[in-house]
């Protein structure tokens, strides 16, 4: 291996370099600033999201991203490119709408900009992880921050104890992914994605391979918070900040998604049929347990974590569609679709909540179509597309999910997931009904152009992905992994 | 008696599962973050091993990647706990259930 | 504008109402009475628009006309793609007169939400419309789902005391159904892919491909599921009665009158020729099914007390007899059944119209709070006995063109008991219908509150008797309608017989008979 600088290196590392600046700036702020100007904070954070999403499309230009750097261990190819778009947006959003909720709260705004730049820093580099080192961690940046961030309203019982929660779980989980990492390393004596394929192709089956994958793959699906690695979920979503919830919601899992295809599309793509069945059985069980327990939910927060869990669930029928691009496709479509209308979903939630832990039960969106018609439409989106109805952009994701865990020959699976995506519909339409058929309190809702914005960027993604999804598919097309 | 490989990778499978274990069936939150931290060296004996034997530098980078991460991680972990602990004034997991459904 | 109508005729019609809805949306939300005109006129316009459809259709000519077709997601092979043949046209001509009708109606009964409910108006009308013109599975999959959304806020917002309950009941029932229909529609297009390479979701392409045995069975039942629950065939019917009670008047005509039809013709133009051997085999099946939803919904309408349920379960019954007629798989049966979606349209559009007239005055639909006001409010007598008589299918109405048909055409078939069991569902139509005409309008007056009841305003009388003229010409001039059918019904047969055939070196004995 050989392993040297050159002056493109720190050009295709800009993006990150600067996010990682930028954070260490509003870190410093922070402390100087305490609880004052914590618009500015904002501000800045968005301005550095934005500027890095420019560096990123700036990166995207240069010819010189065509080979990997770092000793191979960061690439910069389209699928890598397409999942930074992915995670700045997400960070965009949850910058954008944490701005009120932050303000309101009585802890300084600058270190929770700076922790989820910093969180973003690790999944820009989860996207790029082409080694099994840089992928742990880059992932490890990502989750030690988000351990934090869950705990940020730090007097608050509840955000503490899903922190601790989310810490003891994610450390775990990681543990066990470690392990799976140097089983495989001790199989082969490397850690590059493409040296390992190269290796596994020749390889044989052994049982200590096996155990590694394995292992592997239960780590990043605790990351995924697939069942049975999903009993974080729920705690950690509903204690958390709102915007925070919003953020794990989307954030992380694109990224754990991101290595997730990478290591078993690229590496493990030998040994489909071993992991296949396994994945197949746990995105069944993620469906059913999801959506199940969803409908028991009356709050509104926790329903929605049983949502993403499904969510999750289905996402997998992607992976299982490892075995043609298909799969691949489907969860890039789907990742981004889900980011818009989940993360759409929460912003409405934050609306609703006046302070701290209000308006999250189901009976908070009672008449919200009096209170503002335009936020009850635009959560409709929201749920139709969760639910995957056309012509929204869950439905194009769906579609592609669906279609790749067929030409795989998992169409018992496709069957279930349409079974389980009628179920879902019971619980979305719960709030539906909620804020259409009954009455509520009558007082106009509070809304702020960052508020505004977040739900209109991701209501105008929901809608613009499902009615013309075409150039979004030319994308697609472009972020195939070499195998 | 040698010393192989399949030595090292049985004393650290039972460090592994030791931990695996102690995070599962512990009360204590810092009885907890010692089992984790017990899985990551299980790692890392792993990774030195293979290493050895592989004649490959590699495995103890990565190691030695482990173990700072795993310092950061701790820190994180006790704060978390010191935090819960001023708050229930108890270690117990059992303790950890605000949230209920 | 010309070149717009000459070649874009359909979309014209189909997207006209969405984009009234739009506009509508543009509108401040107190401008009620502006709303309620807007809508109105938008749905008129659009039935205006419409008439060149019927005129410019070419009789007698088998397959699709007015076809437009532009690429929509060109990477998945998903295309714009609409025609007409002589079902979807009388079903986009029924869906045009239907709705104005029924705005008309609500643009003096409806208080709340105007704007939104009028805007969930135009949106269902280019939900259905689309439906009906789609030849592309995946386009019609769109359109289909985009219907269901504003018939589940019609029931939800503006229905009665139990509107939420039935409204998730309506959505969760349809939806279920659908999402299956959804999977194999997929599937379909997989296999259509791994055989040719190409992405389609066109009608043409798809029906050209086969499937044998256990695959083409349950991609026929789960499209078959889909448009059975839609129709609804007994016993997935459970939903139609609480969301016909539930529904605002103008919402249960256009439930009753065009969605209903939906699955019918979503069978036939669908299910039918993608799996001509399972429809084939399991056609028996429908048939006895449609027995079943004849007797069964009629027994049941004589034993309500609520008119508008009555009417309900009076539409599983005659929708009963369409299934039969599809189950018979006769060019007769065939013609019938579809004669009799448009006439059930109009004369169960009528009754539900006619129901809600008294609903909105005297606030109750029990049988028994009426009684003997034939002659306080002669002109919905007068109008409501014709919708009953189209309804239970006297000579010279509508109804009756369409039931003899469709009996006769099962008499023809290798099923001739169906027809004997359906003649007497019509004999007991005949008997619920007449005795709810009998206890609303003749018995002795006893209610005091009766004698004030006003006749129909001119709003409502102009609704109902657009209704009446339709269904009076229908019946004098029943040819004016089967023309246009029957090159599409043939044309149906000749492709499930063309790939029976292909299917099977020898055609099975009643498969000829059929074709005869």
């Amino acid at each position: 291996m050989t392993f040297a600088f050159h002056a493109s290196d720190w050009l295709l590392l800009a993006p990150e370099l600067f996010l990682t600046a930028m954070g260490l700036l509003l870190l410093g702020l922070s402390v100087a600033l305490g609880k004052t100007k914590e618009d500015f904070l904002a501000f800045l954070a968005t301005v550095s999201v934005g500027i890095t999403g420019a560096l990123v499309a700036f990166v995207a230009t240069r010819p010189e991203r065509a080979t990997p750097i770092l000793g191979g261990a960061f690439v910069v190819d389209n699928f890598a490119l397409f999942f930074k778009a992915l995670v700045l947006l997400s960070l965009a959003l949850t910058v954008l709408a944490s701005a009120r909720y932050v303000g309101a709260a009585p802890y300084p705004g600058g270190e929770y900009y700076a922790l989820l730049l910093f969180s973003g820093v690790g999944m820009l580099f989860m996207a790029s992880g082409n080694n099994l080192i840089s992928i742990y961690v880059a992932l490890e940046l990502m989750a030690l921050s988000s351990y934090v961030l869950a705990g940020y309203f730090k007097a608050e019982p509840k955000s503490t104890e899903a922190a601790l929660k989310y810490f003891i779980l994610g450390a775990f989980s990681s543990g066990v992914l470690l392990y799976g990492l140097s089983l495989v390393y001790g199989a082969g004596g490397v850690m590059g994605l493409p040296e390992l394929a190269k290796l596994l192709a020749s390889a044989s089956r052994s049982n200590l391979l096996m155990l590694g994958i394995l292992l592997i793959l239960a780590g990043l699906l605790f990351k995924i918070a697939a069942v049975p690695f999903h009993v974080w979920t729920p705690d950690v979503y509903e204690g958390s900040p709102t915007p925070v919830t919003a953020f794990f919601s989307v954030g992380p899992k694109v990224a754990a998604y991101a290595i997730l295809a990478r290591i078993f599309y690229v590496a493990f793509a030998k040994f489909h049929a071993d992991w296949g069945f396994v994945v197949a059985l746990v995105s069944a069980a993620t469906m059913v347990l999801g959506n199940v327990a969803a409908l028991l939910q009356s709050n509104v927060k926790r329903m929605l974590a049983y949502s993403s869990i499904a969510n999750a669930g289905y996402a997998l029928l992607g992976v299982l569609g490892f075995r043609t691009e298909w799969g691949l496709w489907g969860i890039l479509i789907y990742l981004l679709a889900y980011t818009f209308m989940n993360f759409g979903a929460f912003t409405l939630i934050i609306l609703l909540e006046s302070k701290g832990y209000a308006g999250e039960s189901v009976s908070d969106f009672n008449g919200l179509a009096k209170r503002s018609m335009p936020a009850a439409v635009v959560m409709l989106l929201f749920l139709l597309s969760l639910a995957g109805i056309p012509p929204t952009a869950g439905f194009i994701g769906k579609y592609y999910l669906f279609t790749a865990a067929m030409k795989a020959g998992y169409a018992w699976l496709a069957i279930l997931a349409v079974v389980m995506s009628a179920v879902s519909l019971f619980y979305y339409f719960r709030i539906a009904a909620a804020m259409f058929f009954t009455e509520g309190s009558p007082a106009k809702l509070k809304s702020s152009y960052a508020l505004s914005a977040v739900i209109a960027v991701c209501a105008v993604g929901t809608l613009v992905i499902g009615v013309v999804p075409q150039p979004f598919l030319e994308v697609l097309k472009s972020c195939v992994l070499g195998r | 008696m040698t010393i192989t490989i399949n030595h090292y990778l049985i004393v650290s499978f039972l460090l592994f599962s030791i931990g695996f274990l102690g995070v599962l069936v512990r009360r204590n939150f810092l009885t907890i973050l010692m089992s984790i931290e017990l899985m990551l060296n299980a790692v890392n004996l792993n990774l030195i091993a293979f290493s050895r034997r592989l004649s490959d530098l590699t495995g103890q980078v990565f190691s030695i990647f482990v173990i700072t991460i795993a310092a950061g991680e701790a820190a994180i972990g006790l704060a978390l706990t010191i935090s819960f602990f001023r708050q229930k004034k108890t270690l117990d997991v059992e303790e950890a259930h605000t949230m209920q459904g | 504008m010309d070149a717009l109508l000459r070649d874009h005729l359909v979309s014209v019609v189909v997207f006209l109402p969405l984009a009234g809805a739009v506009l509508l949306l543009l509108l401040p939300r107190s401008a009620a009475s502006a709303a309620r005109n807007i809508a109105f006129g938008v749905s008129v316009l659009d039935l205006i628009v419409s008439v060149p459809l019927w005129t410019r259709f070419l009789v007698g000519v088998p397959g699709f006309q007015l076809r437009e077709r532009i690429d929509w997601i060109p990477q998945l092979g998903i295309t714009y793609n609409v025609g007409l043949d002589g079902i979807s046209l009388l079903l986009v001509m029924l869906t045009t007169v239907l709705t104005p009708v029924s705005l008309l109606f609500s643009l003096t009964h409806v208080e709340k939400e105007v704007r939104g409910y009028s805007v969930a108006f135009l949106v269902l009308e280019t939900g259905m419309l689309g439906s009906l013109v789609a030849l592309d599975l995946a386009l019609f999959y769109v359109f289909w789902e985009v219907m269901l959304v504003p018939m589940y806020f019609i029931i939800g917002i503006w229905g009665g005391p139990r509107r939420i309950y039935a409204s998730m009941k309506f959505f969760l029932f349809t939806m279920s159904g659908s999402l299956l229909m959804f999977l194999a529609i997929l599937f379909v297009a997989i296999r259509h892919h791994t055989a040719t390479g190409a992405w389609s979701f066109a009608l043409e392409d798809l029906t050209r491909m086969t499937f044998t045995g256990r695959v083409e069975t349950y991609l026929f039942l789960a499209f078959a599921l889909a448009f059975a629950i839609k129709v609804p065939v007994f016993p997935l019917h459970t939903w139609l009665p609480d969301a016909h009670t539930e529904a605002p008047t103008a919402g249960s005509i256009i439930l009753a009158g065009v969605m209903l039809k939906l699955g019918a013709y979503g069978y036939l133009r669908f299910a039918l020729p993608l799996f001509p051997d399972a429809a084939m085999r399991f056609a028996p099946w429908l048939g006895v099914l449609g027995v079943i939803g004849v007797i069964y919904g009629a027994m049941v309408a004589y034993a309500q007390h609520d008119m508008k349920r009555l009417v309900a379960y009076s539409s599983v019954s005659h929708l009963g007899l369409v299934v039969i007629g599809i189950g018979a798989f006769t060019t007769m049966s065939l013609s019938g059944s579809i004669l009799q979606m448009v006439n059930h349209g109009l004369s169960t559009g009528a009754l539900f119209l006619l129901v809600g007239v008294l609903y909105e005055r005297r606030h109750t639909r029990e049988l028994d709070a009426y009684g003997g006001i034939a002659a306080v409010v002669p002109v919905t007598t007068a109008l409501f006995l014709i919708a009953t008589l189209s309804s239970i299918g006297l000579p010279g109405l509508n109804g009756f063109v369409g039931e003899f048909t469709i009996l006769l055409g099962t008499w023809l078939s290798p099923h001739r008991w169906w027809s004997a069991a359906a003649a007497t569902g019509v004999i007991l139509s005949a008997i619920y219908m007449l005795t709810l005409v009998q206890r609303v309008f003749w018995n002795p007056l006893v209610v005091e509150e009766n004698r004030k009841l006003t006749d129909v305003r001119p709003s409502e009388f102009v609704a109902a008797a657009t209704l009446v003229v339709l269904m009076v010409w229908i019946g004098v001039r029943p040819n004016d309608v089967l023309d246009r059918i029957r090159p599409a019904v043939e044309s149906l047969q000749k492709s499930v017989a063309a790939r029976q055939v292909a299917l099977h070196e020898s055609a099975r004995p009643e498969i000829s008979e059929v074709r005869r």
